[in-house]
């Protein structure tokens, strides 16, 4: 009898062993290609040869994605990306459950263009809860650029040129399995970690410390 | 003494138990330390850095106790898994594995309920927390408790491989 049970607990240990080698089989993909595609110049802050890459899937109009820009990615900007070791990147993925969010895309892909792109991030960010009850985009972009700068956003924006660079990052999120806001996809030495959700500073230094090391 | 039948409902329940939840508890801590999904793999400092991340999108503890958390569960979870399916003192075990994955459950009813857009960090894979995630998780917790309760119950029974005892005599020693 003892014979037997010795032979179910080895059964058991083979079985363990077997959803170790196996298990990673049954995992939801995380590691991919670490190059970094279709990057816009003008929505990016940092330098490339950063060794750490984030790459910050955002909706203007998403409440969780404000408070990942006010509470944790403006002080990785001032520590990790003013000393190079962050190259952050802004992805646009507005959600279709948010009616101004692809508006409010667009404006800040044209004022990305005219280099103004940090000025009106912050201005819609800071301004969320005014202009998705007004839908009054414009006007919050207008209060931060010069009329000159406006006249010309405005038409970048009529244009209609500028949903196929959004489309591009939204095409990008679906590949990165991108599927609420905000995600951060981290690359480095080669590895992309996405992570969903709002992160806490404090949290986040320790994670791209040990990345940098 | 009666001998108890070798198989029955409680000890059938005990050890789908221990391996059930042994497996899932050592695949669990593998895969946060190692991150078996990422190729290259990461340092294990990073994998517990990233799982500390996922332990803060819960917003339940503070930084330090985030850390504390991510550092030590996923050695607890493997410790604790492989005790469960070599089944010595199982009843300590059985109590402690249940109290764990019903603070896991705790935490997945809450964030669920409060409509938390966050991963589950379960097995260190994006996988958003969803209705399935609540559901999988109370199943654990259900099969947990049983296992304890049933741990409990069998250790006051002869174990079912062990030597009938022999028959008491009546007769006085001389």
């Amino acid at each position: 009898m003892n014979r037997l049970r010795t032979a179910g607990l080895l059964a058991l240990s083979l079985a363990g062993f077997l959803a170790l080698l196996f298990g990673p089989a049954l995992g939801v993909r995380a590691g991919q290609s670490s190059t970094v595609p279709d990057i816009d110049p003008h929505v990016t802050a940092g330098s490339k040869n950063a060794p750490i890459v984030m790459e910050v899937f955002s909706d203007f109009q998403c409440p969780a994605c404000k408070t990942l820009f006010m509470t944790t990615n403006r002080q990785v900007l001032d520590n990790y990306v003013s000393t190079g070791k962050v190259f952050l990147i802004h992805r646009d993925f507005p959600l279709p459950m948010h009616a101004h969010s692809q508006v409010a895309a667009q404006y800040s892909r044209a004022a990305a263009q005219v280099g103004k792109f940090d000025a009106v991030e912050e201005a819609l960010f800071q301004n969320q809860e005014k202009w998705e009850q007004t839908g009054d985009v414009d006007g919050t972009v207008a209060a931060v650029l010069s009329p000159a700068e406006m006249t010309k956003v405005r038409a970048l924006v009529k244009g209609g040129t500028l949903n196929a660079a959004i489309q591009k990052d939204v095409a990008l999120g679906k590949l990165y399995n991108v599927n609420q806001t905000p995600t951060t996809v981290f690359h480095a030495k080669g590895q992309t970690f996405p992570y969903s959700g709002v992160m806490s500073y404090e949290i986040l230094r320790n994670f791209l410390d040990q990345l940098g090391k | 003494m009666m001998q108890s039948s070798p198989l029955n409902l409680r000890r059938a329940t005990n050890w789908i138990g221990r391996l059930v939840l042994g497996g899932i508890f050592i695949y669990a801590g593998y895969a946060k330390i190692f991150l078996p999904i990422m190729h290259p793999r990461p340092s294990i400092g990073v994998a517990l850095a990233f799982f500390a991340l996922q332990v803060g999108s819960y917003q339940i503890l503070p930084p330090g106790g985030v850390n504390f958390v991510a550092h030590t569960l996923p050695f607890a979870e493997i410790a604790l898994g492989l005790l469960l399916i070599i089944g010595w003192q199982l009843r300590i075990w059985a109590v402690l594995s249940t109290l764990l994955i019903l603070g896991f459950f705790a935490a997945v009813v809450r964030s669920y309920a409060a409509g938390m857009q966050i991963n589950c960090g379960c097995f260190a894979t994006p996988e958003p927390l969803t209705l399935w995630t609540v559901i999988r998780d109370g199943a654990l917790a259900a099969l947990a408790l049983a296992m304890t309760v049933f741990a409990f119950i069998e250790a006051r029974k002869p174990h079912p491989w062990s030597a009938p005892q022999p028959a008491q005599s009546s007769a006085l020693p001389r």
